[in-house]
């Protein structure tokens, strides 16, 4: 019997510690896997936990999701006792999860996915941020200043950059004054214009070009949700001919996962053959068709519109359609008025489920509790958890094309570039 | 090390990063860079505790070819919100290697982690407040508190958190707030927007616990808060078994 090869690499650029394993046999690639170092166990942390301090606690899953990992935990606590918040909290979590976005997305942008598609389309081969910074000066600064609307948006409507203060169960506890609306309304107006500019150079270096068919989708499902706004909806699976959508409260038939155990089920559908994230967005809500942003699309290669690749394109488009959207929300009246957050009150239900879009996809929390108020289990369904078994598939197929004419040095190199391509979130995966 | 990347991302948000970059030489950097040899460094900054062996051997490895490595947020300089793990809980890296100073906070408030870079770029050390949030709490004004009342929630009601017209001190509420035992340095930022101190930024004093064991001796608190896991040590490691 021919015994495994095990080689492990650390994956470079992307959000946390991920190793790539390929396990050989003689010469042949038999797996390729996206290895997490270790689980955190936030599942464990939070049993025994009271409710209402679970927001606070799951904020720390991840650094850059964690405006959506609070605000998903509120929804499910909300479920529990029976409460909604407020319009104008609902508008100011909106707006949070905003400027969450397009730091998100412009850091996974520049600092891992360009410099690939550099490389990949034999512009120029970029080693460290200073050459990519000297690429093209005007993109640096855009992309800086848009770093900055992130973070300011999250800094004044949540108190901080990271693990916002305001966002509790039944609202969100602060809304800025009027001379700070306006400031983010200038920041945002500045912020449009650096996302045009991003979408135009993406077009102008990329559009006419061909991304290389190792890179193409198989025929898959989009898991996502049914509104556009990233806060509301039925859940959506669908694919070339069928659609479900599904309450969040019947997610059961369709996905479950073990507490504690990395990776969730999918029942009805093949694990590999199902993505979540702005790919699914797309197909599910169809923001390419607005006529603001039709026109991007209609000048790029219909050939990006299959590849994994397209992500990216993807990712600057929605830059551009969550600033305006965020444009719209400060002009809503609701923002002015003084209003009461409704206390939690008493339990209404052992159990509670919240769901929202965070930039990397659908993610949702299912918590139980006791008659005292106490966690007795928590389930976190995570976007990069689901994207990586259609990864780890389509990396083992890349590898294998790559090794029957390169060595596995140049194979591993190549297939992170597959890897950084899906933006996974190594932090939120390894809750 | 084990992280949520929060200190980084806060590092990306900071005004001055763009200067930061241009002053200093980014030679590892996983986030945004390829390079995976570990080479020799005037400064490390290093986020994140640890869980994990390979980490350890790291860390050694960046102690040996490193100047000065200074401890980035919480995760680093406590051991983190990985405390509560009932498996394992994240260790400091000061349980493995010499530090040559801290930059604390969950994630560090913006201006003190700015001044901190500053500092660093001008080889100036790192100074911190050795005073506690009570020092600089606006809520403390006219308040002569005797630790009368009993504790009994670890987050207010949201109808006093929203009518706070004329906030008072957490703790003559009946809110736990750990800034008594809390080192000062963020601009009381939950305190300013209506939530209790949660201790991130670590003890005020060296002793974490001996501050902790004076703090909990004047404090009435109520029996379900006196069973309850991770209040104190939210963010850090106790150094005696739980």
């Amino acid at each position: 019997m021919t015994k495994l090869q095990k080689i492990v690499e650390p994956c470079k650029r992307i959000d946390g510690n991920g190793n790539i394993k390929i396990l050989l046999k003689g010469d042949m690639i038999d797996h390729v896997e996206f290895e997490i170092p270790q689980i955190r166990g936030f599942e464990n942390i939070l049993v025994n936990k009271k409710v209402h301090d679970i927001p606070r606690i799951v904020s720390r899953i991840c650094g850059l999701c964690h405006a959506s990992q609070a605000i998903v935990s509120n929804k499910a606590i909300e479920d529990i006792y029976g409460i909604s918040p407020p319009s104008q909290s609902i508008i100011l979590r909106r707006i949070l999860l905003i400027g969450e976005l397009i730091k998100s997305h412009v850091m996974h942008y520049f600092f891992q996915a360009f410099p690939d598609l550099l490389k990949i389309f034999n512009f120029q081969e970029i080693s460290n941020p200073y050459e990519l910074m000297q690429f093209d000066p005007q993109l640096t600064s855009s992309v800086f200043d848009l770093i900055k609307l992130g973070s300011e948006i999250d800094k004044i409507f949540g108190g901080r950059y990271v693990h916002l203060i305001s966002c509790i169960s039944g609202g969100v506890i602060y809304k800025p004054s009027q001379i700070s609306i306006n400031l983010i309304r200038k920041l945002l107006q500045k912020g449009s214009n650096h996302a045009k500019y991003l979408i135009g150079n993406f077009i102008k270096l990329f559009s006419t070009k061909t991304p290389p068919s190792s890179f193409d989708l198989p025929k898959i499902n989009y898991l996502g949700l049914s509104n556009q706004d990233r806060y509301n909806g039925k859940i959506v699976i669908k694919n070339y001919k069928n659609k479900f959508n599904f309450s969040e409260k019947d997610y059961q038939p369709y996905f479950d996962k073990d507490v504690g155990v990395f990776g969730i089920s999918f029942h009805r559908n093949n694990n590999m053959g199902l993505i979540t994230g702005p790919i699914a967005r797309e197909k599910i809500n169809e923001i390419s068709v607005t006529e603001r942003l039709a026109p991007y699309f209609n000048k790029i290669n219909e050939k990006w519109k299959q590849s994994i690749l397209f992500q990216n394109f993807l990712e600057l488009i929605e830059l551009d359609h969550e600033i305006h959207q965020c444009l719209k929300l400060l002009n809503e009246d609701s923002l002015n008025e003084r209003i009461e957050l409704p206390d939690l009150g008493e339990i209404q239900k052992s159990e509670g489920i919240g769901i929202l879009e965070a930039p990397r996809g659908l993610l949702m929390h299912h918590y139980k509790i006791n008659q005292n108020e106490l966690v007795i289990q928590a389930k976190l369904f995570i976007a990069t958890e689901i994207n990586i078994p259609l990864m780890n598939f389509m990396t083992l197929q890349y590898a294998r094309d790559l090794h029957k004419n390169e060595a596995i040095d140049k194979v591993k190199k190549k297939i992170a570039q597959m890897i950084r391509a899906f933006d996974p979130c190594i932090s939120c995966a390894t809750h | 090390m084990t992280t949520c990347s929060g200190c980084i991302s806060t590092l990306f948000s900071l005004d001055i990063f763009p200067q930061f970059l241009e002053k200093t030489k980014i030679a590892y950097f996983p986030y945004i860079t390829d390079e995976d040899k570990i080479g020799s460094y005037d400064i490390a900054l290093i986020e994140g505790c640890i869980t994990q062996e390979f980490q350890i051997q790291l860390l050694q490895k960046v102690r040996r070819a490193t100047n000065k490595i200074y401890s980035l947020g919480s995760c680093a300089v406590l051991g983190g919100i990985t405390s509560l793990s009932k498996k394992r809980a994240g260790d400091p890296l000061s349980n493995y290697v010499e530090i040559d100073g801290i930059i604390p906070g969950c994630p560090p408030p913006s201006t003190l982690f700015g001044n901190c870079l500053m500092n660093l770029l001008e080889n100036k050390m790192i100074k911190l407040s050795d005073k506690n949030q009570c020092y600089s709490c606006p809520l403390r004004e006219g308040l002569d508190y005797e630790f009368k009342t009993k504790i009994t929630k670890l987050i207010p009601n949201n109808r006093d958190i929203n009518s706070a017209q004329n906030p008072k001190c957490f703790l003559s509420q009946g809110v736990l707030c750990l800034g008594p035992v809390t080192r000062e340095g963020c601009d009381n930022k939950c305190i300013n927007r209506g939530m209790p101190c949660e201790g991130c930024l670590g003890s005020s004093s060296k002793s974490l616990c001996s501050n902790i064991y004076n703090f909990l001796s004047l404090l009435d608190l109520s029996d379900d808060l006196k069973t309850y896991e991770g209040i104190f040590y939210r963010y850090s490691k106790p150094p005696i078994k739980r």
